[in-house]
C-alpha cells in the first residue's frame, strides 16, 4: 500500500469513529497514573468523598491529553465545519432520500466493509464471530441483493454481531491509547485508534479499487457518498455527547474514551 | 433448642419466597419505563414533556446520588446550600437531556435483559433499545435506598456520571464550587 490512498477516503470514507472509539489499556493502570483531563493539578486520591466508597468504578474515562490546546482548536474548527457545512449536507441527504433508501445505501457500504470486521475478528482470535460475519456477508450479498437489504437479522445466530475494527484489535492486544487526538473533520481519536483507522482503510475494499485500478474517478464519489451516508448517525452521536454539556470538548473526549473502552471489552 | 429450630424451619420458606434483588430492581425499572412511555405518549412538545416527566423521574431516579457522584472529589468542599443548589440544577439539566431524547412519533422498543448484582444493595440491568432500526445498549445502575432507584445510566458504555464528572471536576479545579455552579447556570441558560 503505497501512496495512492485517495485523500477523500481517508477524510470522509472512514470517519468511522467520529465519536466513538477505543481504550482499555488505561483501565489497567491505577487511576493515579492515568493523566486526568481538564486540569493538570489533580488532587489525586487524597480528596476522597466522605459519602462514597465506590468511586473506583468511576476512575476510568481519562486519557493522556498533552496536546489539549491544539486539540481544542481543531475541535472548535470541526464544530464550525459541522455546523455550517456538513450538517446542512447531512440534512439535505435526509430530506432528499427517504429512510428506506438511506437504509439500503448504508447496508451496502456496511456489507462491503466485511473484510475489516472479518480480518479483525480473526486477529482477535474471535473465530466464531469471524464465522458469523462470513455468514452475514454471504446471506446479505445473495438474499439481500448485493447487500441492499439485511436479511441476516432474521437469523438469530447472525443478528447482533459486534462490529470489529482495527483499533479494537490493537486494544485487545494490550496496546494503550498513547494520547488523545482530535483529527480535522474526523474528530476524536487517539494514537492507537488513529493507526487503527489507517488499518480499517487498508482493509476496506473501496480502497483496494482505488489502489489497484487507480480508479480515482470512481473512488472519489463513492467515498464521498460513504461519508455523507454516515453523517446523520454520526451527528446523532455527536449531539448526544455534547448537548447540554458544560464543556463540549471534555464531554466528547470522555464519551469517546468510555465508548472505546466498552468496544475493547466486547 | 427445639422451638428455635422450629422457628428457623418456619422462616426458611419465607426467605425463599422473597424476590431476589435483581428481580425486584428489574420490576421497578420496568414500571418506571412504562410510566415514562405513558407520559411521553400523552405529551406534546419538548418543554411540556420535560415538565410532565419531572415528577415521574424524581420518583425513580436518585438525583442526590447522581449529582454527588457526578461532582466527585470536590463534593465535600461544597457548603450545604451549594449542595442543594447543584442538585437542583443538575436535576433540571438531566431531565431536560432525557426529555430531548424522546421524540414524537416512532416509539423505541426496550428489551430488559439480564441483570447482575455487583454488591449488596446494587444491581446493574442490561437493556437493549431498538429505535429507528438502530440498537443501543443501555445499562441502568440501581441502588436500594427507600426502594430501588436509578443512580446512573450508561449508554453504549458512556456513563452519565463519569461524563459529567470530567466536566465538573475541571470546573472545580478552576474555581471551586462557585465555578461549578456558574458553569451549570450558563449551560441551563443556553437556548436549546
Amino acid at each position: 500500500m503505497k501512496t495512492r490512498i485517495p485523500l477523500p477516503i481517508v477524510v470522509l470514507g472512514l470517519a468511522a469513529p467520529l465519536l466513538t472509539s477505543c481504550t482499555s489499556a488505561s483501565s489497567k493502570k491505577p487511576a493515579s497514573e492515568a493523566a486526568v483531563v481538564g486540569s493538570a493539578k489533580s488532587n489525586g486520591k487524597s480528596a476522597v468523598m466522605a459519602e462514597d466508597d465506590d468511586l473506583d468504578e468511576y476512575s476510568a474515562g481519562s486519557i493522556f491529553d498533552p496536546l489539549q490546546p491544539l486539540n481544542r482548536v481543531t475541535f472548535w474548527v470541526n464544530h464550525q465545519l459541522y455546523t455550517f457545512l456538513l450538517r446542512p449536507v447531512s440534512k439535505t441527504y435526509e430530506k432528499v432520500l427517504p429512510k428506506p433508501v438511506r437504509t439500503c445505501v448504508s447496508n451496502v457500504f456496511d456489507n462491503v466493509r466485511f473484510p475489516v470486521r472479518f480480518v479483525n475478528d480473526t486477529l482477535q482470535a474471535e473465530f466464531p464471530r469471524a464465522g458469523q460475519e462470513t455468514g452475514r456477508f454471504v446471506v446479505n450479498s445473495t438474499l439481500g441483493v448485493g447487500g441492499l437489504f439485511r436479511p441476516s437479522d432474521q437469523f438469530p445466530a447472525l443478528a447482533d454481531v459486534p462490529a470489529a475494527d482495527t483499533g479494537q484489535t490493537l486494544a485487545k492486544w494490550g496496546i494503550d491509547h498513547g494520547f488523545y487526538l482530535v483529527l480535522p473533520v474526523i474528530g476524536p481519536t487517539s494514537v492507537r485508534d488513529g493507526v487503527g483507522l489507517a488499518g480499517d482503510v487498508a482493509l476496506n475494499p473501496l480502497t483496494w479499487v482505488g489502489i489497484f485500478y487507480g480508479a480515482l474517478a470512481w473512488t472519489l464519489p463513492v467515498s464521498v457518498a460513504d461519508g455523507v451516508r454516515s453523517m446523520p448517525d454520526r451527528f446523532g452521536t455527536y449531539d448526544a455527547a455534547t448537548q447540554n454539556a458544560l464543556d463540549r470538548y471534555l464531554a466528547l473526549r470522555s464519551a469517546y474514551v468510555q465508548h472505546r473502552k466498552m468496544v475493547a471489552e466486547k | 433448642m427445639k422451638p428455635l429450630l422450629l422457628l428457623l424451619a418456619l422462616l426458611l420458606p419465607l426467605q425463599a419466597a422473597l424476590p431476589s434483588p435483581t428481580d425486584a430492581a428489574k420490576e421497578r425499572l420496568e414500571t418506571a419505563i412504562n410510566e415514562v412511555m405513558a407520559v411521553a405518549s400523552r405529551s406534546s412538545g419538548d418543554r411540556e414533556l420535560a415538565e410532565d416527566l419531572r415528577p415521574v423521574l424524581l420518583k425513580y431516579i436518585s438525583f442526590d446520588v447522581l449529582t454527588r457522584r457526578a461532582v466527585g472529589p470536590g463534593w465535600s468542599k461544597f457548603t450545604e446550600a451549594q449542595k442543594q443548589e447543584v442538585v437542583q440544577m443538575f436535576t433540571t439539566l438531566t431531565i431536560r437531556t432525557y426529555s430531548s431524547k424522546i421524540t414524537p412519533g416512532e416509539r423505541p422498543v426496550i428489551e430488559i435483559k439480564n441483570a447482575t448484582n455487583p454488591a449488596p444493595g446494587r444491581v446493574e440491568i442490561n437493556t437493549s433499545v431498538l429505535y429507528q432500526g438502530k440498537r443501543t445498549a443501555v445499562v441502568y445502575r440501581m441502588e436500594e435506598a427507600e426502594g430501588w432507584r436509578i443512580t446512573d445510566i450508561v449508554i453504549e458504555g458512556v456513563s452519565m456520571i463519569l461524563n459529567y464528572r470530567t466536566q465538573f471536576d475541571a470546573q472545580f479545579k478552576k474555581g471551586g464550587a462557585d465555578a461549578v455552579l456558574r458553569a451549570l447556570t450558563q449551560t441551563l441558560n443556553k437556548p436549546q
